[in-house]
């Protein structure tokens, strides 16, 4: 395996972390928000990251 | 705020979203899951897989079908591709044209209906793609994916900050790493796109290739329109193809353009210059393309019809010419079938010992006459030992 290519795979593994990351985050600010307009907001962002875990998309 | 209305907003968000992306997810999963149905010719010798030729491709989505039809007489040997850039579908169209219809009668021909099936599963944000494109025929409806010029980003990521070609050196758009028709000849330790072209090189090699064919369309808003881009080895055959063509076949004329030394990654020029082979790219126009158009849709990308086009075109922005007849998907995929078939006869008469003959492919006339739906076989009632998927 070339350096490229490692360096892209551990890039790859970190962003879904990364993107796990995110996602649970704004799951906790959806449970944890008392704005009624944060609700929905929290809810539509949380669409690609889950498509992205998925990979969906 | 009233705890329980907050709830309510929340169960009511959270079901909509959960619906919405549901709907979505299911979209995205069938379009990048399809599987493109072929129905090979009877005259078929052997079906193999790009990663017969070399293992850096192997279990990857660009593990492609390569279609052989070998005489088993000596003669020379040509390679045509569609699918390089997976929004342009009379590259595939014509490739398929080949696949189900060819036989070969002296030397070989090979085909590879989708040089890059990743790029087929994605679609270009933004730009409201259709995800699929359909050419009704006598059985029914036959479908490909729509995609991009790009691999998808699912099966090649990230991309680097720059994009360095190899072995040139040359920087080029980052990209344009996920672009096939950007990293020729191919990698074996690269990215996803440089392994396929790197397998695609080691097939060139194992099969004695003698002339490459690359399907593309682009923009009228382009320059480079209309026109076989050639390798220097090639000069000859595609002057006299272009002369024959423009004079005999063509309504609107095809050009001839020599490859630029200067600039990598193109199958025109790093076949040519890494191969035994002369390398060939020919264009067709594709109004869907233009950053002018309007509506874009199946009903665009298949007619090729456009009000705002054709307006560009009477301001004299274009580099082809466009009425409102449009640029149908016919007129275009007969365009690449004719040339590739013109391209092998006037390689006959310049290289006698690269002899190809080939029987049994609709004339441009014929495609233009009858249109393409006979030529595209039914799946369903074919013996399931001559299907095939891309």
């Amino acid at each position: 395996m070339s350096i490229l290519v490692c360096i892209n795979l551990i890039f790859t593994i970190c962003t879904y972390a990364v993107t796990l990351f995110f996602l649970i985050a704004i799951i906790r600010a959806f449970i944890d928000t008392k704005n009624i307009q944060e609700a929905p907001v929290y809810c539509m962002i949380m669409i690609p990251f889950i498509l992205r875990l998925l990979r969906l998309k | 705020m009233d705890k329980k209305k907050l709830n309510a907003v929340k169960a009511i968000s959270l079901a909509v979203v959960v619906f919405a992306m549901s709907v979505a997810g299911c979209l995205f999963y069938e379009h990048r899951n399809y599987k493109e149905p072929v129905v090979v010719s009877e005259y078929i010798t052997e079906v193999k897989k790009l990663s017969d030729y070399s293992d850096v491709i192997k279990g990857t989505v660009n593990d492609c079908n390569v279609y052989i039809f070998d005489s088993g007489i000596e003669g020379g040997c040509m390679l045509i591709w569609g699918g390089t850039h997976a929004e342009e579908p009379a590259g595939v169209m014509a490739a398929n044209i080949f696949t189900e219809n060819l036989k070969v009668t002296q030397g070989k021909v090979i085909i590879i209906d989708r040089e890059n099936t990743s790029a087929s599963t994605n679609t270009r944000v933004g730009e409201a793609y259709p995800r699929f494109f359909t050419y009704e025929t006598d059985w029914g409806t036959k479908v490909w994916r729509y995609g991009d010029r790009h691999a998808n980003q699912l099966d090649s990521w990230p991309d680097p900050e720059v994009y360095i070609h190899y072995p040139s050196g040359q920087t080029l758009a980052n990209v344009d790493i996920r672009n096939t028709n950007r990293n020729w000849p191919g990698k074996a330790d690269g990215l996803l796109t440089e392994r396929t072209n790197y397998a695609i090189m080691q097939l060139i090699d194992a099969e004695g290739v003698d002339m490459t064919l690359d399907f593309h369309e682009a923009e009228l808003e382009y320059t480079v329109e209309n026109t076989i881009v050639v390798h220097e080895k090639g000069n000859e055959v595609a002057a006299m193809t272009s002369m024959l063509l423009t004079s005999q076949t063509f309504d609107v004329a095809i050009g001839m353009e020599f490859s630029p030394v200067a600039l990598h990654g193109l199958s025109h020029r790093e076949i040519g210059d890494y191969s035994d082979a002369a390398s060939y790219l020919v264009e067709v126009a594709e109004p869907m393309l233009d950053r002018i158009r309007g509506i874009t849709d199946e009903e665009l990308l298949m007619s090729g019809k456009d009000i705002f086009v054709i307006k560009a075109g009477e301001h004299g922005l274009l580099y082809a010419p466009i009425d409102e007849e449009g640029w149908p998907i016919e007129k275009r995929v007969a365009r690449h079938v004719a040339t590739a078939t013109t391209l092998m006869e006037v390689n006959n008469t310049v290289h006698p010992d690269q002899t190809i003959l080939i029987e049994n492919i609709p004339t441009y006339d014929e495609m233009m006459e009858e249109g393409l739906g006979s030529y595209f076989h039914n799946p369903d009632t074919a013996p399931a030992e001559r299907v095939y998927y891309d």
